[in-house]
């Protein structure tokens, strides 16, 4: 199976530039998630690889292919802002989707019946999509980015507005595809979700990459510079401790706190603070900072170097 | 299989299956019949039959002339000549007694004084009956005292009749101007007005496409140019399917209402044949409802029909490329007015010169006007009605509809590619034309 490569792409638009420059490479086989802020430039680099629109400088290829009509037909796409004919009964628009990706009428047929069963949903078939709960569309759009068995699969946060189950079935079809052999292209601004799922990931922000590498590589370059703490009694203890800045608290809540020590804090330190503030300490454990704290720090820390810049 | 036929096919599909255009099929023709024959059913059956009573008073001291007013009233007048005063018949009228009185004066028949109807107000038909029984018995009595002979009467009232022949290589044939002039109208109009309710459709399922975001999934599926010329090429046929079913649906309600339509157009046919049979004047073809179908149907050839169809579809594909690109631009159709002019504004110029077409249609203007991309769908329709267009002019209109066709399918489907991805800020004709030109 191919690799994606993107290759120092940019695209304008009127006076804005929305990518600026950004590379990345999708191995198949693995979870590639696109991380970035609102207008970080995430949905104008995806609809460039999906081939919707073109970059005003570098190139992007799927394999050897640059992406285009050909390549299009081997990808599955979910984009952020859901879109189903409504007036279109569910089997039908399942159909001509897929028959869009090339598929012939009796493998997008047989596609659809055997895609519905998967998700307990073959009795949605003559249904219109507009008599449909928005999780269920939700699930209908789903299916037509795998529908075709494509080799490229992108997903615009593909969990909004799912419940637990739903999510986890869709968790459970992504990781799937994943194990075929595909590659995935996963972005989201939920953090935890990304941990979850990702093996490797690029945050963008202002257009730009500004951190990227494998999951486990990103987080220990950000070294173990957290503990994660489980008490009992009164948590006081811990704002002296944040006032003379000795940590930055990045959850607090009763029985729990999450802190990230500041540079010349030993671990200890806290441990120290804690036993002699709470009642009880149940658990004290050294770790890596969540993702979403080196989202923020990455963010920070570009921001403040355009800002030099 | 290609795309765009896939994607023709689905908007086909869909669109003929809606309960929208299942209604709108069916019912247009009945309510086009339905208005065509309710006005001549009204007349029909409310027919006036009642009898109206009417005084005749007569001061002009002939005797003969009152009668003679008597006998040219039309049917439904009851003549009475009451010796009362006027004001006992005024009341009369008042009372009900009388529906009216005709009062003819002493200098009526010198014509220094006017005869008068008394009633409580009478119908359009009541009153054309009195003043031409007036008018009819006066002249007759006039001529007479003048010293006319019956001969002479006679002579005046003999019909006088003239036929309109066309000279044409397969001989002489009567000369149906006027059914010419209604069906190539008709025609005309019938491709402006399906010109633009199947522009607008387009413009529509552009502007539902993109406020549902589907297009994006498309997009990814497809180029923004098969895209469009499928939906295009879709709503067309959806178009064609329609004419077909109303053709049909016409032919059948016109079996069925014929009866009744035939009734009328023979009457009004009638005056026009009615020098047919005059002696010592060489036959000519005439205009009876026979030759009225027969006209009918020349102006509906096969070949006529299918220019006409041609026309219809070379003016949609011009129009709905450039509402496909308005519509592009657009979230919401109100936002879509100001955009849509420059689209209307080429559609309305043939209907300013449709009269002119019509009374000139070989004036020079008339020529360039049918051969106007935008203009000629409609006028060189009108003009093949009218006249014998040479085949070259229909072929020119032809391939400048076609080659306009090519170049404006080409500016609107850049406009398409980046509108269809544009939300939220409203876009101008300026950002229109910035599109078009952007690589």
């Amino acid at each position: 199976m191919p690799a994606l490569h993107v290759e120092h792409v940019t695209k304008r638009y009127a006076r804005v530039v929305a990518v600026d420059g950004v590379s990345l490479t999708a191995e198949p086989g693995r979870i590639f998630g696109l991380l970035g802020p609102n207008g970080a430039g995430k949905t104008s680099t995806i609809r460039m690889i999906a081939a919707i629109t073109a970059p005003d400088e570098g190139r992007i290829r799927f394999g050897d292919m640059p992406v285009g009509p050909a390549t299009q037909q081997r990808m599955g796409y979910l984009p952020e802002e859901r879109g189903l004919y409504r007036k279109l009964r569910v089997g039908e628009q399942l159909v001509y989707l897929a028959r869009l990706k090339g598929l012939s009428a009796r493998a997008a047929e047989a596609a659809t019946r055997r895609w519905l069963e998967r998700f307990d949903a073959t009795g949605w078939y003559g249904n219109r999509v507009e008599e449909l709960s928005k999780g269920m569309q939700q699930k209908v759009q789903f299916l037509t980015t795998v529908l075709h068995d494509p080799d490229l699969l992108i997903f615009d946060e593909p969990f909004s507005g799912l419940d637990p189950l739903n999510a986890e079935l869709l968790h459970s079809v992504i990781t799937e595809q994943r194990a075929a052999g595909r590659t995935v292209l996963f972005a989201s601004h939920r953090m935890e979700q990304v941990e979850q799922l990702c093996d490797d990931l690029c945050l963008i922000a202002h257009g730009r990459v500004i951190l990227a590498g494998p999951l486990r590589e990103v987080k220990a370059r950000y070294g173990r510079d957290t503990v994660a703490l489980d008490f009992e009694g009164g948590i006081t203890w811990l704002d002296a401790l944040e006032a003379e800045g000795a940590v930055k608290v990045v959850v607090r809540s009763a029985g729990h706190a999450t802190v990230r020590l500041n540079e010349g804090t030993p671990p200890r330190r806290v441990l120290e603070a804690a036993l002699a503030g709470a009642r009880e300490v149940v658990r004290f454990e050294v770790e890596e900072p969540p993702l979403s704290e080196i989202f923020v720090q990455a963010v920070e820390q570009a921001g403040a170097e355009r800002a030099a810049a | 299989m290609s795309k765009i036929f896939l994607i023709a096919r689905s908007e086909l599909l869909r669109r003929v299956r809606s309960k929208t255009f299942v209604l709108t099929t069916l019912l247009a023709p009945l309510l086009i019949v339905a208005a065509t024959l309710l006005p001549i059913l009204v007349v029909v059956l409310t027919q006036d039959d009642t009898v109206r009573t009417v005084a005749l008073v007569n001061q002009t001291g002939e005797p003969a002339l009152a009668d003679s007013v008597a006998a040219a009233l039309p049917d439904g007048f009851r003549v009475v000549q009451p010796a009362l005063p006027l004001d006992s018949l005024r009341a009369r009228v008042l009372r009900g007694g009388l529906d009216g009185f005709l009062v003819l004066p002493r200098g009526l028949l010198a014509g220094t004084e006017e005869a008068a109807y008394y009633s409580r107000g009478a119908g359009l038909g009541a009153q054309e009956g009195v003043r031409s029984a007036v008018r009819d018995a006066v002249r007759l009595h006039r001529i007479r005292a003048a010293g006319a002979t019956d001969a002479v009467i006679a002579a005046l009232d003999a019909p006088v009749a003239l036929s309109l022949v066309t000279v044409t290589e397969r001989g002489d044939e009567a000369d149906t101007a006027f059914v010419s002039i209604i069906v190539g109208m008709m025609m005309g109009l019938l491709i402006y007005i399906a010109v633009l309710i199947y522009g607008i459709t387009v413009m529509r399922g552009v502007i539902e496409e993109k406020t549902s975001r589907i297009v994006e999934v498309i997009a990814s599926s497809a180029r923004p140019f098969e895209l469009m010329m499928g939906k295009v090429l879709g709503i067309g046929a959806t178009g064609l399917v329609q004419f077909a079913t109303w053709g049909a649906l016409l032919v059948v309600l016109g079996a069925v209402a014929g009866p009744l339509l035939a009734l009328t157009m023979g009457a009004a046919a009638d005056p026009a044949a009615l020098g047919a049979g005059m002696p010592g004047r060489p036959p000519a073809p005439e205009v009876d409802p026979a030759a009225l179908a027969e006209a009918i149907a020349a102006v509906l050839a096969p070949g006529r029909l299918l220019t006409f169809v041609a026309f219809f579809l070379g003016g949609y594909l011009l129009c709905a490329a450039l509402f496909a690109a308005v519509g592009s631009a657009v979230e919401q159709e109100s936002d879509a007015q100001t955009l849509q002019l420059p689209v209307m504004l080429p559609l309305l110029v043939p209907m300013f010169f449709l009269q002119y077409v019509i009374d000139r249609p070989d004036a020079p203007l008339s020529v360039g006007l049918s051969l106007f991309p935008f203009s000629a769908p409609m006028l060189m329709t009108v003009r093949m009605a009218m006249t014998a267009v040479p085949l070259w002019q229909v072929g020119l209109a032809f391939l400048l509809l076609a080659l306009s066709f090519v170049g404006l399918i080409w500016v609107a489907a850049r406009i398409y590619r980046v509108g269809i991805l544009m939300y939220g800020k409203k876009a101008t004709l300026r950002d229109l034309w910035r599109w078009a030109r952007t690589p």
